[in-house]
């Protein structure tokens, strides 16, 4: 069925974040690299992956996995060349596959060029690229990110004496975006790299560009202004490429990020990420349709970003203190598992690797109103390792094979950036792509099924939702609607069977079709229908009316 | 071997049932019988919800009503109180959705049929631990659902009785006949047989809703006082709880039958099924009692103790011929005597008291005359008791009382063989 | 002529002994039937003795007041009473029977309105019965209320309705077994509403403090000291 052209791509698009370094290492040197990469395209392209969001990949002392960077514009050297990456770009697009990569706007490594020639004096031009302070009594009302590292928001410099501001790691100094030099610089960065041709940036942590003091220092008007302009020049110089903002807040203070439409395209929904686990542990749908009804319309080229994991912790910022409680309570008995004010866990274990759990999972992921984004090794139910450090433990090789490094790389174990995940369960003998792909109902399997029955359709990225309220609170049920397409989905969020009766009364004469099996369910009449739903099972019907 | 219910006879009509699939497995269950009580039920909802998420905020719980054909909207009220993703702006904060469901058991009120509702509810529900709250209440607080549940849901008991700080002249049907009676009989020392607020295992209420104790008429109407004595005989785990200052509510001297119909008709009903149960001990032993006593000073209580005697008197000597069939002579003639006492006041004594109650239990077991019949001759034996109780306490501190009805309660369990005797006359 | 007179004797002699011949056989088979009903009777007897003992007629009839009656009466107990009037009625009926085998016309008519009598006789000691029970329980229930509800002088009330009841169940009984019917209609007729009438006049003009006293204690409770409601609960 061929997909409406006037739906933006990012709106019809199924993303797949993964870090070039954790893919496939190509020259044997223990890390991951673009050739490797390129590689492995085929890969995603039979998984019908549209969209890959890479994460930082330019030079950095990797201090932070890359998210402390030395030079916008070029690639490390770990992972290749910069003629690499193009030939990589091209591969991808030859495949209809398009990229998207990191941009972290709000602060650079202390290493950075930049950040030496600031700290370095008083007088120096680059000075008032980051912001200094004789003091550390600085916007006492921001808050800590990281809150297990670091004490405070400022950090002494013992080389120009005085403090710089930080909102997350000290070797990560803010920039300073009340400098015109710096909007103008990080335009440059975003120009250069969409002229070698990729698709769209992830903007990180947004809501802290700009200070204030008497502020939280997050989301500020001044913040949001120079976030419209920089998409204003893109949408002049490079249309229809697309923006995608990280900001961890609730769904009211996201809401300005996009603005009239001419702000971010798209942006994450932190706040309904951790209610999914919650609702499925509570076995009720109360914290999952509490937030979406709360989540405010958004002007309709603008799409919400919905995944699952990545590559942080599972964040539970967005809570009640009660909720995170609950969470820590019922997902991170293990303290060591419990980072900042998250869990740093992947998919598979959060889900005690409930092959039900997952799928459910993935099918509301795919069915509620947005973008899914699936992180790189959760399609085959990879595991994590807590020992190491940071949020480290979910960011360990792809396991490809059951052989030599999980089919990683051909160098020594010791040499890998990272060791592969080995226990009886997770392990790479165990879980890895190849013997996936030769069972036919394996997990590797059912994500490409329930990717290609959720591409014949646009209802699911750019249609409306409707919930239905059934008496019976286990049961999450929702009608998307897309000019004359219906599609009902009913979720089963408990570990029992349930009944439950739908009120349908709107779509009476509909006759239900099963979208996986295709099989026709009973027509709509007038008494509340009846559904029975086995543990954890989804349904997704389409309503035809014949 | 066990009655076959017949469809008809459930208690859980069609509509109560697609509610409960709907609710779906509790941990904690509270029960509401409701009886056009609109005025005062808003604010008791209020605090069972807020009580219940105060201690219980990660279970799931429900509120069901059992209405007895209110016309004043009670059962909406109660409904509307769910708190539900449907229904977004609740007051209260709740982690999880909170069923409030309301069902219709009967045209009038019969506060047997409501307790069965709420207890084969519990059953289906699977509710690890059930709290009953009467509408009339007022006086609830959040801390009663920590005080009344968590024995039941973390510590394993079965029945949670409550206790309060009365007036000292406030439920004398109790301490003078109820609790001394059932004390002497089942052993335990159980302050509140007949309890409006309280709380039960799933396992107690199953066990009780098996029992074939659904079919008397009297026991209808006593159940709580049943399921307290199916507790016992069964040997259930039993605590008390205190629950604060009970709040006197306005009755008629016209009330005093209708309440010994539930209390005392229930006792004496449950004396011969339960009879090797009873018949078998001795003593007396007290039971666990958490909650602190607290500090009191009642209001005065305006106290008519002459209409009192005049009852008595007048029952005594009009009821003769009712009598002669339920007491023995001795016994009767002694009554004769002390309502003929010319001084003002006479002394109807502990000793007289127990051979009384027990020989009325005896004539209600051989069923002398209707049995309701028993009941109500009772009454004014009672109020001369009632008004006896009263002077010889009126003057005295807290703990006299106190001592007094310990008095009485040890006399009814010395003159406990005397039932025996005459139980198979 | 003493052959003729001899002759006559002998004709009569052997119309007797055909007329005896002929009624014998019905003779003996009244005695048959007479006898068999004996011992059916005497069965039914003891059959109804056990199955009365079983539910306890006696404490039924005690109840219903029924068994001071008959001591005083010096009759025997209930069941016994029931029991042998079960046997005599069921032989006497036998031996009617019996008797109408016979085929003597005139007491056919007599016999079947004796057996037409018999189920109107059941149905006026049913309700003679069932009447004194009713009467004794409906005034023991308003004796209690009335004690209970401190209304002066319960003991006439219970002893009016009970009066009233066993009146009306008489005229009933009466009625019932066509014993000067009308007599006992207008006389009930008339007693009762003389009665209700007297109450009425006294109430109306000589007792009408009485009645203004007996309607406020009734209806107004708690307004005057002497009446004066506790506020006690006794729960």
């Amino acid at each position: 069925m061929p997909l409406k052209q006037d739906v933006p791509w990012y709106k019809r698009a199924i993303i797949y974040q993964a870090h070039v370094r954790t893919f496939y290492d190509s020259n044997g040197d223990g890390i991951g690299d673009f050739q490797g990469l390129d590689q492995k395209l085929d890969y995603l392209q039979e998984l019908a992956i549209d969209t890959i969001w890479l994460m930082p990949f330019f030079p950095s002392p990797l201090r932070d996995d890359g998210y402390d960077i030395s030079d916008y514009y070029s690639v490390h050297s770990s992972y290749g060349t910069l003629e690499d990456f193009r030939t990589f770009l091209k591969s991808a697009h030859a495949r209809q596959i398009r990229v998207i990569i990191e941009l972290v706007a709000n602060h650079t490594s202390d290493q950075h060029p930049w950040f030496q020639q600031s700290r370095s004096s008083r007088e120096n031009p680059l000075r008032d690229w980051y912001v200094w302070s004789d003091t550390d009594t600085g916007y006492p009302e921001a808050r800590i990110n990281f809150v297990d590292s670091e004490l405070s928001n400022w950090a002494w410099d013992p080389i120009s004496k005085s403090y710089y501001w930080h909102r997350f790691f000290s070797h990560q100094p803010d920039l300073n975006y009340d400098n015109p030099a710096v909007r103008e610089e990080m335009w440059n960065v975003m120009k250069f790299w969409l002229e070698i041709g990729v698709d769209g940036f992830r903007l990180d942590a947004v809501p802290y560009l700009v200070e204030r003091e008497g502020t939280t220092c997050e989301n500020l008007p001044e913040t949001h202004a120079i976030l419209k302009e920089l998409r204003r020049r893109l949408d002049e110089q490079f249309p229809g490429k697309m923006l995608l903002a990280e900001a961890n807040q609730w769904p009211a203070d996201l809401r300005p990020y996009f603005a009239d439409g001419n702000e971010f395209h798209m942006a994450f929904h932190f706040p309904l990420m951790p209610r999914m686990f919650m609702g499925v542990k509570l076995e009720d749908r109360k914290p999952i349709t509490e937030i979406l009804q709360q989540t405010p319309e958004i002007p309709p080229s603008c799409q919400w970003c919905l995944f699952l994991r990545n590559h942080d912790e599972l964040t539970l910022e967005m809570l009640t203190n009660v909720e995170r409680d609950y969470m820590n309570d019922t997902y991170a008995q293990d303290k060591e598992m419990r980072l900042n004010l998250g869990i740093r866990r992947r998919l598979a274990p959060l889900l005690d690797n409930d092959r039900r759990r997952i799928e459910l999972m993935h099918g509301m992921l795919m069915s509620l109103p947005g973008t899914p984004s699936i992180y790189y090794g959760d399609e085959i139910g990879m595991g994590d390792n807590t020992k190491l450090g940071d949020r480290n433990g979910v960011r360990t090789p792809m396991q490809w094979s059951g052989g030599w490094n999980g089919g990683f790389s051909a160098a020594e174990a010791e040499k890998l950036y990272a060791p592969l995940i080995q226990d009886p369960v997770y392990g790479y003998p165990t879980v890895n792509v190849v013997s996936q792909k030769k069972t036919e109902h394996s997990l590797l399997n059912w994500m490409g099924r329930i990717i290609a029955v959720r591409k014949t359709t646009n209802v699911f990225g750019s249609g409306s939702i409707e919930f239905l309220y059934p008496a019976n609170h286990r049961i999450l049920a929702y009608v998307r609607q897309l000019e004359n397409e219906t599609i009902l989905v009913v979720n089963n969020l408990s570990n029992t069977a349930q009944a439950v009766e739908l009120d349908l009364r709107r779509y009476k004469g509909n006759i239900l079709i099963e979208m996986f099996g295709k099989n026709i369910f009973p027509r709509v009449g007038d008494l509340p229908y009846l559904l029975t739903l086995g543990p954890y099972q989804f349904y997704w019907f389409r309503l035809r009316r014949i | 071997m066990a009655e076959v219910k017949l469809a008809e006879e459930s208690v859980l009509t069609d509509d109560l049932l697609r509610q409960l699939i709907d609710v779906g497995e509790v941990d904690i269950l509270v029960g509401v019988p409701t009886h056009n009580n609109a005025k005062t039920i808003g604010p008791i909802v209020e605090t069972i919800q807020a009580g219940i998420l105060k201690f219980f905020p990660r279970e799931r719980a429900a509120i069901i009503n059992a209405d007895g054909g209110s016309r004043d909207g009670t059962s909406k009220l109660i409904a509307s109180a769910a708190i539900h993703d449907a229904r977004p702006n609740s007051k209260l904060y709740a982690l999880r959705t909170f069923h409030s469901i309301s069902t219709q058991y009967a045209n009038s009120p019969a506060r047997g049929t409501a307790l069965r509702t709420i207890m084969a509810s519990a059953e289906l529900l699977r509710a690890k631990a059930c709290a009953v709250i009467s509408p009339e209440s007022a006086q609830i607080t959040t801390d009663w659902f920590a005080t009344l549940l968590r024995p039941v849901y973390t510590e394993e008991f079965d029945l949670v009785l409550p206790t309060y700080s009365r007036h000292r002249f406030d439920g004398i049907l109790l301490t003078n006949l109820l609790y001394p009676m059932a004390r002497a009989l089942y052993g335990l020392k159980i302050r509140e047989p007949y309890a409006l607020d309280f709380a039960f295992s799933g396992r107690l209420g199953s066990q009780f809703l098996a029992q074939n104790a659904w079919h008397d008429e009297m026991a209808q109407a006593g159940s709580e006082t049943q399921l307290t004595l199916a507790a016992i005989a069964g040997e259930y785990r039993i605590c008390q709880s205190f629950l604060g200052t009970k709040e006197h509510v306005e009755r008629h001297s016209t009330d005093l039958v209708p309440a010994m119909r539930q209390t005392v008709g229930a006792l004496f009903s449950s004396l011969e099924p339960n009879f090797s149960s009873w018949s078998a001990r001795t003593g007396s032993q007290p039971i666990p009692t958490t909650g602190a006593e607290r500090e009191f000073t009642p209001e005065p209580l305006r106290v008519n103790r002459k209409r009192l005697r005049e009852m008595f008197s007048k029952g005594v000597a009009e009821l003769e011929s009712v009598f002669q069939s339920i007491l023995s002579p001795s016994t009767l003639a002694e009554l004769q005597r002390i309502a003929r006492t010319e001084d003002v006041p006479f002394r109807y004594s502990a000793e007289l008291w127990a051979k009384t109650a027990y020989e009325f239990a005896a004539a209600y077991h051989q069923s002398v005359i209707s049995r309701d019949h028993i009941i109500q001759a009772l009454a004014p034996l009672f109020r001369g008791r009632a008004f006896t109780f009263l002077t010889e306490n009126i003057n005295g501190s807290d703990a006299d009382v106190e001592n007094n009805i310990e008095s009485l309660c040890l006399e009814f369990e010395r003159t406990k063989p005397y039932l025996l005797e005459i139980w198979k006359q | 002529m003493r052959q003729m007179i001899i002759d006559e004797l002998t004709q009569a002699m052997q119309e007797l002994t055909r007329g005896f011949a002929h009624i014998l056989p019905r003779i003996i088979v009244l005695v048959i039937i007479a006898f068999a009903g004996w011992v059916v009777a005497y069965l039914l007897k003891m059959f109804l003795r056990s199955i009365l003992r079983l539910i306890k007629f006696d404490k039924l009839s005690e109840n219903a007041g029924a068994s001071q009656l008959l001591t005083k009466a010096a009759l025997p107990s209930a069941t016994e009473l029931l029991s042998r009037f079960a046997f005599w009625v069921a032989w006497l009926g036998f031996i009617l029977l019996g008797v109408s085998v016979l085929g003597i016309l005139a007491l056919q008519d007599e016999i079947a309105r004796f057996f037409l009598f018999l189920p109107r006789l059941f149905v006026a000691l049913f309700i003679l019965f069932f009447g004194l029970l009713a009467a004794s329980f409906f005034s023991r229930a308003a004796l209690l209320a009335a004690v209970n509800a401190n209304l002066p002088s319960a003991r006439l009330l219970s002893v009016s309705i009970r009066t009233i009841i066993i009146v009306f169940v008489l005229s009933m009984v009466f009625e019932e077994l066509g014993i000067a019917e009308q007599t006992v209609l207008v006389a009930f007729g008339t007693a009762f509403g003389a009665v209700m009438l007297g109450l009425a006049i006294a109430f109306g003009t000589g007792g009408k403090d009485l009645a203004q006293q007996f309607l406020e204690k009734r209806f107004a409770f708690g307004k005057k000291d002497e009446g004066k409601e506790d506020e006690l609960s006794p729960l």
